[in-house]
């Protein structure tokens, strides 16, 4: 009888022991946090490779789980409907230009609580990036790449009109414009293709001491000038008047032998025109150097219910390792000073510290007036000064 | 036989009210469906959106503090951009429907006309109308490029989308085209409604074919005019994909290719400002409502119902 308690007993205690085992085993196991990130297709190219750098994170963080998921068609009215339906991703893709109007708007999560915390080093992204989004002296979002523009030039149209090498001032500009239209290196089309367009205009104004702050200053004004100075001599047209979709084209069909674009032109050429040879030089210069920063940021869904592991992940991307094996296919340019580019980007890179991202308030409304009014300008419809004056009424309303 | 005549329909009339109820019960089950997707995704959404309208509306809602008022009307009345959204919008309505009109009519004569091989070109005439309207443009772009196929055939180099002289006309006479299969089939299908004695009698008359054509044909097709005004005006005042496409997304050169409806897609999706594009429908759902009033009390008359 006694013994037959004592192995009950005994029995007992070996099953509460076991039970307080297994219960602590799947303590010690728990399940993974499974977080979204989501962006646009850039082609599937790179669409494979954020998928092996999320599979890196994954493989390195065994609480988190990351699910990427591309969005397709018209990214920001798809995330304005995410937003609104409370159901944004909790990691994504934030255009510079679109930044200012989702901040606005409290869609975004401010990560400054989060850098604090986990004592985020921020120096070393190139500043005129990390400021595309930040407002105030919160940080929205930190910069995953970004591409400023260069100089491209057509090397045979550069060789007949006896010029060395890519221009790097505004004089050295209008001088070897002038020098191929002169020689009629360019036949069928004009040295220069300028779009009737402010990002590419931007550049020069900034390189003239100009802003958006102050765009009704005659530093403005004298840099609109000389960009529209071009179509004005003949040396300079549009994409439309010569016919092709964008500067690119114009360049890989001989139309043109100056643009300035940025690092998606290498893939682009390389792919559609192998045959033309056309060199890269760095963005030219005027009173200072000055350029833009086309960028794209990883941020967080203000509505995220996992934001501590969506902040791991975010900082994990555009930590240097993250960012790294990123880079590793040359498709973009590293927005930190501490990763390096693929070859052949030194002339891209040397605008790391004076460019500045590319966006501003109110910006389609804005991007709309500034764009239909530069082309007014360009065909002597509209004065520079109500153009000017146009955009400041637009960046205000 | 009174008797007889009231035995007999005291129980019809019975069954017969009988049978008009549950007729009209099925009947209404049978609509209750498409009535009710009709109000969740037309009705309510209307009305939703003039109730945005008078709201500073974000993504995320109502802005916070936001009080009802016609603040966004005012935006509206200020804004230079959607005047000319507007004017440009009006603009192509305005050359595009009487053209459609006319060139839907002569193609319907032609086909009516007993020609041989009609069914060839009753075809030909309509598949533009078929092919997606964003496959058409896109080689419309090509073809009215500086160096494209029209230029090459005119010997010219004119940008006709690049120039803001020659933007709006271009899509005019581009959907012109591609819309007048569509027109031409309404008047078709009005022209074989025709009776054919109305001819005999002019022809004993001795009337001209053309005094034909203006006296009775055209008359005739009243019912057709109004139809194809009213539908293919609404259809322009919304015109939106092929401006989109031409300008690559911008209005441009120098805002010729704005219409209203890329402004309203612009201020809601790309600015987020919901409640100055709500308003900028509204503005546009009036126009197109007293448009349609005034063309039913001009060229539609009762007879039409």
């Amino acid at each position: 009888m006694r013994r037959a308690l004592a192995a009950s007993l005994g029995m007992l205690i070996f099953a509460l022991l076991a039970l307080v085992f297994v219960a602590s085993g799947a303590q010690a196991r728990p399940e993974a946090t499974t977080i979204t990130l989501s962006g646009w297709s850039a082609g599937k190219t790179e669409d494979d490779l954020l998928q092996s750098v999320v599979d890196d994170f994954n493989n390195t963080h065994p609480n988190i789980h990351v699910d990427y998921s591309v969005i397709n068609g018209d990214y920001a009215t798809a995330m304005t409907a995410r937003f609104a339906a409370r159901n944004a991703p909790d990691v994504f893709y934030v255009d510079s230009s679109i930044a200012p109007t989702w901040i606005k708007q409290g869609v975004v999560e401010p990560l400054n609580a989060y850098i604090k915390k986990s004592k985020y080093d921020t120096s070393k992204f190139y500043p005129g990036l990390l400021n595309a989004f930040k407002v105030g002296k919160n940080y929205y979002g930190f910069p995953k790449d970004w591409s400023p523009l260069a100089v491209e030039i057509n090397k045979s149209m550069f060789a007949k009109a006896g010029i060395k090498k890519a221009p790097r001032t505004w004089a050295e500009l209008t001088a070897a414009a002038q020098k191929l239209a002169s020689s009629g290196a360019v036949p069928g089309g004009k040295p220069l293709c300028l779009p009737a367009d402010w990002a590419r205009m931007l550049a020069f104004v900034f390189q003239n001491k100009g802003s958006l702050a102050k765009v009704q200053s005659p530093a403005v004004a004298a840099a609109v000038n000389y960009y529209v100075g071009f179509f004005k001599r003949g040396l300079a047209a549009t994409p439309t008047q010569l016919g092709v979709g964008w500067p690119g084209e114009a360049l890989g069909k001989e139309k043109a032998a100056i643009i300035f674009e940025g690092n998606w032109l290498l893939p682009y050429m390389k792919s559609t025109f192998p045959q033309v040879g056309f060199g890269v030089g760095p963005m030219v210069k005027g009173k200072v150097n000055g350029n833009l920063g086309f960028t794209v940021s990883y941020s967080m869904a203000k509505d995220s219910k996992n934001k501590q592991a969506a902040w791991t992940l975010l900082s994990w991307l555009t930590g240097k390792v993250g960012m790294s094996k990123w880079m590793s296919l040359g498709l973009a340019l590293p927005s930190r000073s501490d990763v390096k580019a693929v070859g052949g980007r030194a002339p891209f890179l040397a605008a790391g510290p004076s460019s500045r991202g590319w966006g501003f308030p109110n910006f389609s409304a804005t991007l709309t007036i500034m764009n239909n009014d530069l082309q007014g300008v360009i065909d002597g419809n509209k004065t520079t000064a109500q153009m000017l004056a146009d955009v400041n009424a637009s960046l205000k309303g | 036989m009174t008797s007889g005549t009231e035995a007999v329909p005291a129980p019809g009339r019975g069954s017969f009210f009988g049978m008009r109820v549950r007729e009209a019960g099925w009947g209404y089950a049978f609509v209750l469906v498409p009535m009710a997707v009709f109000g969740l995704f037309f009705i309510y959404p209307l009305v939703y959106g003039i109730y945005i309208s008078f709201f500073e509306w974000g993504i995320l809602g109502k802005a916070p503090g936001a009080t009802a008022g016609l603040q966004n009307y005012d935006t509206l009345y200020h804004d230079q951009v959607f005047h000319r959204a507007m004017r440009n919008t009006f603009e192509y309505a305005l050359l595009v429907v009487p053209l459609e009109m006319a060139l839907g009519l002569v193609l319907a004569l032609v086909i009516n006309a007993r020609l041989r091989g009609r069914a060839f070109f009753r075809s030909a005439f309509y598949v533009p109308s078929v092919v997606s309207s964003v496959a058409i443009t896109t080689i419309a772009i090509y073809i009215l490029n500086p160096d494209g196929l029209l230029n090459k055939i005119i010997g010219s180099d004119q940008a006709w989308f690049g120039d803001a002289d020659t933007a709006l006309y271009s899509v005019v006479g581009l959907n012109a085209w591609t819309t007048a299969g569509t027109v031409m089939l309404f008047y078709l299908a009005a022209l074989q409604s025709i009776p054919t004695d109305v001819y005999e009698a002019a022809a004993v008359d001795g009337t001209s074919r053309w005094r034909t054509f203006w006296r009775i044909t055209f008359p005739l097709l009243k019912p057709a005019h109004f139809f194809v005004l009213v539908v293919f005006g609404i259809g322009a005042l919304k015109v939106f994909d092929q401006f989109y496409l031409v300008s690559q997304g911008t209005g441009g050169p120098e805002y010729s290719t704005l219409s209203a409806v890329f402004y309203i897609y612009q201020e809601a999706f790309k600015s987020a400002n919901f409640g100055v594009g709500a308003s900028a429908g509204v503005v546009l759902f009036v126009a197109i409502f007293l448009l349609t009033l005034f063309q039913r009390a001009t060229v539609g008359r009762s007879e039409i119902g």
